[in-house]
């Protein structure tokens, strides 16, 4: 008990150890503070990076979109049907005549058909993506279905 | 610590503290002051800009996928007014490359910059081509200064060339009144005439204004802005190129005045083309005044009602065999004249014809005749019929600003008992194309009239919805539909019509009618007409041409009965219709049916 008494007094009468505890302290808190706001800095950082790379796809994607515009009036305008025509008639040929067309019945052939730019829109097909009850039913739905699974009585059979 | 420093250190502490009780003090005064709120909307100006994103016009497309609405990138030209450096020359240029004009440009560029003038809009639509210019130059310029060069030439700091989609039309004037244009007004951007103007909101889209933050760990995702819908035409873009060309030759030939002319399958009310003059490049909408001035109807098909002569009495008869008040072969002794409502009607040629039946009738195209049919028919019977064959009313085409026409009914104010008798073949009621089309549908499809249609189908997203045929109503039985078409085809080969086409047999009828002007009718001003279907034994097609005031003849049978011709020859060969003999014999099934 004397031995501990003496080592505090001791202790407490050194400066040297007590600026020690306090330079320990405070450095302690500024790595703290340090690592904190590096963190917050690395993650700011990356979100603005981030940030301005989708400013940039953002931009990206709409001149893709104008390129995409720009391209298929262009080659609507060189495929025009004036611009076939002109090429049509230097290359030699010349509007068929019905009296000169031969026809012929090709088995299977449905003749030309219209354009189909896109699917036409499906009730319930096979490609249809459904989702399975856990994913859309509430957790009251879920105990009730519990409840009548252990509610069920068996049927009897003779 | 000695005690004499310590007085020093509670200095230091007291001074730090001072100091940040002060800027404490300031940052609070400063959140308080009058000007905070200024300051705070000065720096709400640099956090970001409120945009409208426009969704890119849904595109427009022939039966065959053919584009024949787009769209291209055009820009807005204007300045950055805190960023000009030479006014004039900005001016100098933008006269140079874009003919703009010099006064009026550098009256916008010198516009002192302020809080409330910070940009000037100097031109819009402005091509690429253009764009690319004055953005070279600007390139070079800057490239110079950024290596340290001190650049050659004016300053066109300032200018700023903003992109955006604007319409195009890759076909030019290729069925521009059937198409109509996109123009932009005090209410924005819009359609007019045509199927930019009767799909305008389907077609535009859904435009939304959205936040662009500056501030980069405030950017979100756009929206996702989805194009407007689109639309694939009933029309066949080499069919159309045809029938305008035929008709511009017409019109040359025979120095009419303008034209039209359309072409439909009986079946399905499925516009395949439709021709009018005169028309306009659509990639210059701005020279739609000098192209149509006036009143001038922008889609004569549609919008203009005239008198439509003969080619009305087909409707005459088909009504009145329908109603079991004539058949073909009843007779008429024609006299060349005939009083129906206290005037005198006669005959286009002032002859009496004598004795005729009902073909004789039609394919001599005798007014008289017609009056004594729709006296016979009497006025109800008569005008419930033209009711049915749906005139006085807008065939419900979707193409927009249809006319209704006019029909004069008893009970009117404007009828008279005499209207009955002029009404028969064609004079003292106002049709459009559109109208005498869908009319004429009924007999070409076995009694069926129906309702006409440029748009085939509409694509939404990733989805394409199909556009089925209506029909209107069923005026004739199809006995009666047979009965005429069979007629119909029996005169024009009896008259060796110039509207016969070699290996096909159709039937038709030509028109031909005075103009009515202030002083009453002009016989040597007349509107020309021919309405024929085929082939006869299966109707896949009917064509509708009218001309207008042509110089070279007065008469239908010379003028539009031809025209009739080379555009049933031309389509045979688009639509891959094969000769009479060669169709039957390909199909012996189908032979031995009929």
């Amino acid at each position: 008990m004397k031995r501990r008494k003496n080592f505090m007094q001791a202790y407490r009468q050194t400066p040297w150890r007590k600026q020690v505890q306090i330079i320990g302290l405070f450095s302690a808190v500024l790595v703290v503070v340090t690592t904190g706001a590096g963190v917050y800095l690395q993650v700011t950082a990356q979100a603005a990076t981030l940030g301005r790379e989708i400013q940039f796809m953002q931009d990206e994607k709409q001149q893709l979109q104008q390129l995409i515009e720009d391209q298929q009036s262009e080659l609507a305008r060189l495929t025009s049907a004036h611009a076939m025509e002109a090429r049509a008639l230097d290359m030699d040929f010349e509007p068929a005549n019905p009296s000169a067309a031969m026809y012929v019945v090709v088995p299977g052939y449905a003749g030309r058909q219209p354009a189909a730019l896109a699917p036409h829109p499906r009730l319930g097909g096979a490609g249809d993506i459904v989702l399975p009850p856990a994913y859309t039913m509430t957790l009251f739905d879920w105990m009730a279905g519990l409840y009548r699974v252990f509610t069920l009585q068996p049927e009897g059979g003779s | 610590m000695k005690l004499e420093n310590r007085w020093r250190f509670n200095l230091m502490g007291t001074v730090f503290l001072m100091v940040t009780i002060v800027i404490f003090g300031q940052l609070v005064r400063l959140q308080n002051t009058p000007q905070a709120q200024s300051f705070l909307e000065q720096s709400s100006l640099y956090a970001g800009t409120w945009e409208v994103v426009n969704a890119p016009r849904g595109q427009v497309y022939d039966r065959w996928g053919k584009l024949l609405a787009g769209n291209r990138t055009v820009y807005e030209v204007g300045v950055v007014l805190a960023n000009v450096e030479d006014a004039q020359a900005i001016a100098f240029a933008v006269n140079a490359v874009l003919e703009d004009d010099y006064e009026r440009v550098l009256e916008l560029v010198s516009i002192p910059a302020s809080e409330e003038a910070i940009y000037a809009m100097i031109a819009d639509n402005v091509p690429a081509e253009k764009v690319d210019l004055l953005n070279d130059y600007m390139e070079e310029r800057q490239a110079a200064i950024a290596a340290g060069e001190t650049p050659d030439g004016p300053s066109l700091a300032g200018l700023e060339f903003r992109p955006h989609l604007a319409r195009s039309y890759p076909e030019d004037a290729l069925a521009s009144t059937l198409l109509g244009f996109v123009g932009q007004d005090k209410d924005g951007i819009q359609g007019y005439f045509g199927i930019e103007q009767y799909y305008d909101e389907l077609l535009a889209g859904n435009s939304r204004e959205v936040w662009l933050p500056n501030d980069p760990n405030r950017v979100e995702e756009l929206p996702d802005i989805p194009p407007g819908t689109s639309l694939i035409l009933t029309i066949d873009r080499e069919l159309q190129a045809s029938v305008e060309t035929i008709l511009d030759e017409a019109l040359e030939e025979h120095g009419a005045e303008a034209g039209t002319v359309v072409v439909m399958d009986p079946k399905t009310g499925e516009i395949l083309a439709l021709a009018s003059a005169p028309r306009l490049n659509l990639n210059e909408f701005w020279d739609f005044e000098e192209i149509f001035p006036g009143e001038t109807p922008f889609n004569r098909a549609v919008s203009k009602s005239y008198e439509p002569g003969s080619v009305f009495k087909v409707i005459t008869m088909a009504s009145a065999i329908d109603a079991g008040v004539v058949e073909p072969q009843t007779e008429f002794f024609d006299t060349g004249s005939i009083q129906v409502g206290g005037i005198t009607i006669r005959n286009w040629d002032q002859r009496a014809w004598g004795e005729q039946n009902m073909v004789g009738c039609m394919q001599n195209s005798l007014n008289v005749c017609l009056a004594w049919v729709s006296k016979e028919m009497q006025a109800d019977l008569f005008y419930d019929y033209l009711q049915r064959f749906g005139f006085g009313h807008t065939t419900g085409v979707d193409l927009a600003g249809e006319a209704t026409g006019r029909l004069k009914e008893p009970g009117d104010g404007d009828w008279y008992p005499a209207d009955l008798g002029t009404n028969s073949f064609g004079q003292g009621i106002a049709v459009t194309p559109m109208q005498m089309v869908m009319a004429i549908s009924a007999l070409a499809n076995e009694g069926q009239m129906v309702v006409p249609h440029v748009v085939r189908a509409l694509v939404d997203g990733d989805s394409q919805y199909e556009v089925h045929p209506q029909f209107s109503a069923s005026p004739i039985t199809p006995e009666t539909a047979r009965i005429m078409t069979e007629m119909l085809a029996e005169t024009l080969e009896n008259e060796a019509s110039r509207a016969l086409v070699p290996g096909y047999r159709v039937a038709g009828k030509t028109g031909t009618a005075e103009i009515p002007t202030e002083g009453g009718y002009k016989r040597d001003i007349t509107n020309t007409s021919f309405v024929g279907w085929g082939p006869v034994d299966d109707p896949q097609f009917i064509v509708y041409v009218w001309l207008e005031s042509p110089s070279s003849s007065i008469w239908g049978s010379v003028v539009a009965a031809p025209v009739f011709s080379q555009v049933v020859t031309r389509l045979v060969v688009i639509l891959n219709l094969p000769p009479d003999s060669v169709r039957l014999a390909l199909s012996p099934e189908e032979a031995e049916q009929r």
